[in-house]
């Protein structure tokens, strides 16, 4: 048996006649069926995917010292390979932990893909297909062909709107996980996975069946939605000059301390550049101000532990805004 | 493991994941949701094999010494160049064609997935008539059936469409509720077409009357056999439904494991029902009881067999061609074409005659042997 039968037996037939049964329980109504599905799946994936937020969230509050380090072991790359070892050991961060959960999900995303693209069979040689992945389940049969029509869309022919929502959506998505940082490469990696994507899905829709583009409408939305609990507004809120000065005056006296007490790179985070310096500089600082943005405890352990004595000490929780 | 640059790298990674993911959509994405091809039947008529092939022409092929009488495309492509698109497949203006043509007279009809329907001069190919002549109905998968003067086909806008055979003006049409992609069948002054709004409806021929509606648990596109006074008809629910011609009732019904998608044969009272599941059904016309047990190709079977003497020829999708013996219901296989059959088959004098999609031919074979006599290309490049 190769590998395109097994995918089929394990994921895509399981995941095709599941659409359908449910789509006869939503009123035989398949857009209410993809948005349904997606949100069924994605929570069946929040841990994972809150892990992947977190772990990237982590490592993003890293880059600062990250670029310092690099700075001040430019030289000597073997010296600075085995600072940034012990800066990961020490934050229990690794980069994989953000590509991991990421590559976990990857075969669902491609399975809700398929499987959507499938069941909207269109032309006779799709039926022809379709029919190879069905279960003798007796409402599976009833329900062929699923209706096509949801709100103004035609879920079988592609839709410029949706294109419009999905490009739009995806902007938000990277915007709130797009790195502040100083370092112009970043940047400009940065701005370029900012709109690359978006531009790219948009294009993806306007050649696409609109039921895709409502799974990834879908998909967006819940992606932003765990985002903000998990990691919070990210990039995509920016903090007044003042307030964010505020902020990292509290922000620094808290990392000062615990770098103090727990990291043996002290040295380094003293090196904090002042807010405001530059507008990159003063946002990327800022979001890791006394406003815990994060919800779920994000951080890494350490961090995490010497953040929450810290409280303790002070005797209240700071106000969330 | 050295982490130098670390945030470029791990940006680098993201960047590279979401175009694995884009990738992976669009390549596993492209095993669905291809362009229409289409897969029309052959149909013989004074000595002439007419049969549309996957690249939109309609091919003319004289019988008495196998050479090409004619071909016409049934739409003069465009090149569409100038759009972006991530589409799966290549951009074509060629018209998918499903349903076999039917000739008349001096007349061949065919239907194209453009949502057209074409009268051409079966001598030379010439185009008589056009319907509509502006504009395009939804696609069309039915084929043409011709009576009492008039051209039937259904389309996927749910309407059979009776038009008039010499001037392709409309007669009448009748709306059902869902697409028709079943081919009409004709019997005397009533015509039966099926939807796929679950329903078999009988219609008179004249003026499209309804006179009864039969409805299934699933929707229908297969096309109805007419044998001793009842309708026999496959449906997506799995079951083979034998209908009283009369009134509508129901006979008897039979339950597969896929759905009937191929019309079955009849001969000798008895029916022969291939379905999706690789399995052909040989079932008792009066009562629905099984003859024998199944016999399992091993493969789906799309293609409509057809009858040849005593015997069932019948290919299943893979390419496999066999015949049923109808006097023991026995199986022999006749030959491997090595493509995909769904076009249903037709026979003429002995020799059987297989349009294979894949590496596009038609395959002319003896029915008895098996042995190919000739075959012809239908690619154009």
């Amino acid at each position: 048996m190769d590998f395109g039968a097994i995918w089929d037996l394990i994921i895509l037939r399981p995941v095709i006649n599941s659409l359908i049964w449910l789509c006869s329980v939503l009123f035989s109504n398949f857009g209410l069926t993809i948005i349904a599905f997606t949100i069924i799946i994605r929570g069946l994936m929040y841990q994972l995917t809150a892990k992947q937020l977190r772990a990237t969230k982590g490592m993003q509050e890293l880059q600062p010292k990250m670029s310092e380090l690099q700075q001040k072991y430019a030289k000597d790359k073997r010296k600075l390979a085995q600072e940034q070892m012990k800066l990961y050991k020490e934050s229990g961060l690794s980069p994989a932990g953000c590509l991991l959960p990421m590559l976990v999900q990857l075969p669902v995303w491609i399975a809700l893909y398929q499987s959507i693209i499938r069941v909207l069979a269109v032309t006779p040689e799709d039926f022809l297909s379709l029919s190879h992945y069905l279960y003798s389940w007796p409402v599976v049969y009833s329900m062929l062909p699923l209706g096509r029509a949801f709100l103004w869309l035609d879920l079988a022919t592609p839709n410029a709107i949706m294109a419009l929502l999905v490009a739009g959506t995806m902007w938000i998505q990277q915007k709130m996980v797009a790195p502040t940082t100083a370092d112009p490469k970043q940047q400009a990696q940065s701005r370029m996975m900012l709109w690359m994507m978006p531009l790219m899905f948009g294009f993806f829709c306007l050649s696409f069946p609109s039921g895709l583009s409502l799974y990834w409408l879908a998909s967006n939305v819940i992606s932003i939605v765990m985002q903000y609990f998990v990691t919070g507004w990210g990039g995509l809120v920016k903090l007044g000059p003042k307030r964010a000065a505020g902020r990292d005056k509290k922000y620094r006296k808290r990392i000062t301390q615990v770098e103090q007490e727990s990291s043996p790179y002290a040295d380094i985070g003293a090196d904090i550049v002042e807010p405001g310096s530059t507008p990159e500089e003063g946002l990327g600082y800022g979001k890791f101000g006394d406003k815990r943005q994060d919800r779920g405890g994000g951080y890494p352990t350490r961090l995490r532990e010497i953040r929450r004595s810290t409280r303790k000490s002070k005797g209240h929780r700071p106000k969330r805004r | 493991m050295r982490f130098k640059q670390s945030g470029i790298r791990l940006g680098k990674i993201l960047l590279l994941l979401a175009m694995l993911l884009l990738c992976g959509l669009t390549v596993f994405g492209c095993i669905g949701g291809a362009l229409p091809k289409g897969w029309s039947g052959g149909t013989i008529a004074n000595d002439t094999l007419f049969l549309g092939s996957m690249d939109g022409r309609l091919i003319a092929i004289n019988l008495s010494d196998n050479s090409s009488l004619w071909e016409v495309p049934l739409e003069t492509p465009k090149p569409t160049g100038g759009g972006f698109s991530f589409s799966c497949a290549p951009a074509s203006t060629s018209v998918a064609i499903y349903g076999s043509p039917a000739v008349d007279g001096d007349l061949v009809y065919i239907g194209g997935y453009n949502g057209k329907i074409y009268a051409l001069s079966s001598s030379s190919g010439t185009l008589r008539w056009v319907y509509p002549r502006q504009d395009n109905l939804q696609p069309i998968v039915s084929g043409p059936v011709v009576a009492l003067g008039k051209v039937y086909i259904g389309c996927s806008d749910g309407t059979l469409y009776a038009l008039d055979a010499t001037t392709g003006d409309k007669q009448w049409g009748f709306q059902t509720g869902d697409k028709i992609w079943s081919t009409p069948a004709i019997d005397g002054d009533t015509i039966y077409i099926s939807s796929f709004d679950k329903k078999l409806y009988a219609l008179n021929a004249t003026n499209g009357n309804k006179k009864w509606e039969f409805e299934a648990e699933g929707a229908i596109a297969s096309t109805p056999l007419i044998y001793n006074s009842t309708v026999y008809i496959g449906s997506f629910d799995r079951y083979l439904y034998a209908i009283n011609a009369d009134n509508g009732s129901l006979k008897w019904k039979f339950i597969a494991e896929k759905w009937f998608w191929a019309r079955p044969v009849a001969y000798n009272n008895t029916i022969y029902a291939p379905c999706l599941d690789g399995k052909i059904y040989i079932l008792d016309a009066d009562s629905g009881h099984e003859l024998v047990d199944a016999i399992d190709l091993g493969s789906p079977i799309s293609s409509s067999p057809v009858l040849v003497d005593s015997s069932v020829i019948i290919a299943a999708e893979e390419g496999e061609l066999y015949s049923i013996d109808t006097s023991n219901n026995q199986i022999k296989p006749l030959a491997s074409l090595g493509g995909t059959v769904d076009a249903p088959l037709c026979a003429r004098h002995g020799v059987v005659y297989v349009h294979t999609q894949k590496s596009e031919s038609l395959y002319v074979l003896n029915a008895q042997t098996g042995v190919v006599l000739w075959r012809l290309p239908l690619t154009t490049k």
